[in-house]
């Protein structure tokens, strides 16, 4: 039996270049198959790592999913504020143990602006519970103080002391800076994995402090407020975007919620993370499973190439095989180092497509978290993909034994008979 | 010849429904779950939908179980309400038969009943003991896809529609170990040893709370 495996490699070693090809098909399938569950399992654990701990968020009313997206993963905008007289009055309900206001909508070169205040950095958690972190310098304190994520620090080249500009509204044009009030940087968060890696953190204050001479929309001409005088104003703010909410036990949620959006002051929706995120997935759900079917369409494609080029190779090993049957070989010989030559391009292909997709993530990782805030890591397929990649290997496999069942009816009669 | 046109024919057309299948399924269902959790889609169930259990539960209090494999007993919901607790105490005194129509009085004590209902009080004697039993799972946290924190309600859509359950109808659930493929309002069973928080005893911060050793899809008696 032994003497096949040789003799396989051999023969295998003849005819590299189609199989060659074979290899690179099988190859590039499995690692689009593996790309696309990839991105789906890192694209849901991002979310999920984004926020830890609140058990509302609270907006004005509009889809729970919206709210979720902007208030949490600045995805989005805010169709409406709520006031922040609801936001004081939320922060006094009994059940509640903190509260974070968040005030969005400015940005500074394509980073979203967050306005918030202390309970931020004191009572956010993400990930597995884990707090935020100072990787330099300090809290925002002042008015124009600012504490940016690691992302921004790293792609913008910031370091603690450098004076940065906010734009107004969300766009990367600088036709709208708030130029005459510059920020410092105070501090710059240690890495997370989340959207706070983006942000750039500043003050309720500040927030109403860069918009007062904004009154009537735009910076009116010949109406200039100094840096220097904006402390001589009432920098309360008026209305606020989102507020997350924690309370002192979990199971009490259902009725704040009820208390919130029963409020007759204010129209305000509350909303637990957890469930909006379940039905963020049940919605996307359908889309990746329209991607993975696709992709796995594009794994039967490579496979029946496959299966058409061992066959097509049989015509040109016609006599290979015949004179293995006639130096003795048993049909079943045949048919194994079909069977053999099949797993072994399939095994090699797969193996081919996870290196394949890992240097792809190497190269293009940095780009696509840049892009679209999607950390993609390198790492050994996981448990769910391991599987996907031994279904591919073993319907590879079972498709390879088609080409090996037709050897072992043809192989004798076929390749001793001279046909010229 | 034609022979293996049939064959490779059948083996294609199997290899690529079994593969569609297959992918379709997947991320609904890793290999580790058994194929009932699809079956426990929340499609079946209507807002207020209880979970079916046998009616002599509700009659019957917590007893503990002396068989050791089956340890967690299964419980009603209504095993958490304390014995003493009278639903109806906000219309004693108030001769609903006798009141006129449109009466303030019956909308005041109606009032007054949801008040008193909302703070519904636990059960302490129920601490410490083993329990089995179904409900609905509103998510809380997850680490990556699997859920390790949920709220478990007695019926179908508790979160939005209706007024939300008093705090001795919801079991805050620590689960031992992550669970995959557990979305909010999925029914489920759970087996745990019940905690009562005593922790405050301002406005709804007393309630149930549990590390769960075991959730598995409930499977309704009708479709097994």
């Amino acid at each position: 039996m032994s003497f096949l495996f040789p003799l396989a490699a051999k023969s295998a070693w003849n005819r590299r270049y189609t199989l060659g090809l074979m290899l690179l098909a099988i190859a590039l399938s499995s690692a689009m198959l593996l790309g696309i569950e990839r991105v789906r399992h890192e694209v849901r654990d991002g979310f999920t790592q984004s926020v830890s701990g609140t058990d509302l968020v609270v907006g004005a009313r509009t889809s729970p999913v919206q709210l979720m997206l902007y208030a949490i993963f600045r995805i989005g905008g805010a169709t409406n504020n709520m006031g922040w007289d609801s936001a004081l009055k939320l922060a006094k309900n009994p059940a509640v143990a903190w509260t974070i206001p968040l005030s969005l909508g400015d940005s500074h070169r394509g980073f979203p602006v967050l306005a918030t205040n202390f309970d931020y950095f004191r009572h956010f958690h993400y990930g597995d519970g884990q707090a935020l972190q100072m990787a330099e310098g300090r809290e925002f304190a002042d008015v124009f103080e600012t504490v940016i994520g690691a992302e921004v620090a790293q792609r913008l080249h910031y370091r603690v002391g450098d004076h940065i500009v906010l734009s107004h509204g969300m766009g990367s044009m600088h036709l709208t800076d708030h130029a005459d009030k510059p920020f410092v940087i105070t501090g710059i968060l240690a890495r997370t994995g989340t959207p706070v890696d983006r942000t750039v953190h500043i003050g309720l204050d500040a927030m109403e402090a860069i918009h007062l001479d904004w009154e009537g929309g735009a910076p009116m001409p010949g109406l200039t407020i100094k840096a220097a005088q904006v402390k001589k104003f009432n920098l309360t703010p008026k209305t606020i975007t989102a507020v997350l909410v924690g309370l002192k036990n979990r199971a009490a949620v259902f009725g704040v919620q009820r208390d919130i959006g029963d409020d007759s002051s204010e129209p305000l929706m509350a909303v637990l993370p957890g469930v909006a995120l379940d039905e963020l997935w049940q919605v996307v759900g359908v889309g990746e499973n329209a991607l993975l079917v696709v992709s796995g369409m594009v794994v039967i494609v490579g496979l029946a190439g496959l299966v058409s080029a061992i066959l097509a190779s049989l015509g040109e090993r016609r006599r290979e095989l015949a004179v293995l049957r006639s130096v003795g070989a048993r049909p079943f010989d045949i048919f194994l180092l079909l069977a053999l030559e099949g797993l072994a391009v399939m095994l090699a292909g797969v193996i081919l497509g996870v290196i394949l997709l890992t240097l792809a993530l190497l190269a293009l990782g940095p780009f696509l978290s840049a892009q679209f805030g999607v950390t993609l890591h390198p790492a050994l397929p996981a448990a769910g993909e391991l599987t996907l990649l031994l279904w591919t290997i073993l319907a590879g496999f079972v498709a390879s034994l088609l080409p090996g069942l037709r050897a072992y009816r043809l192989s004798l009669a076929d390749g001793l008979t001279p046909r010229l | 010849m034609k022979s293996i046109t049939w064959i490779s024919g059948i083996i294609g057309a199997g290899l690529l429904v079994g593969y569609s299948l297959r992918l379709a399924a997947t991320p609904a269902m890793p290999v580790t779950a058994p194929p009932a959790a699809v079956s426990a889609d929340n499609g079946q169930y209507k807002v207020g939908d209880h979970l079916q259990q046998n009616p002599d539960l509700v009659a019957t209090p917590y007893k503990p179980s002396v068989n050791s494999d089956a340890s967690y007993k299964e419980i009603a919901w209504e095993s958490l309400i304390p014995k003493d607790w009278d639903a109806m105490k906000p219309f004693k005194g108030l001769k609903l038969d006798k009141l006129q129509d449109d009466d303030p009085r019956a909308e005041e004590a109606l009032w007054k009943a949801k008040q008193y209902w909302k703070n519904a009080p636990i059960d302490p004697s129920m601490d410490g003991k083993a329990i089995r039993i179904p409900g609905f799972v509103v998510s809380l946290e997850r680490e990556g896809e699997a859920l390790k924190e949920f709220l478990l309600v007695p019926y179908f859509g508790a979160c939005i529609h209706v007024p939300p359950p008093p705090a001795n109808q919801i079991i805050h659930v620590h689960s031992a170990k992550a669970v995959k493929d557990i979305r909010t309002m999925d029914a489920v069973w759970i087996n745990g040893v019940l905690k009562v928080d005593h922790s405050d005893t301002l406005m709804g911060s007393a309630g149930y709370s549990m590390t769960s050793i075991k959730v598995e899809p409930y499977l309704d008696k009708s479709t097994q």
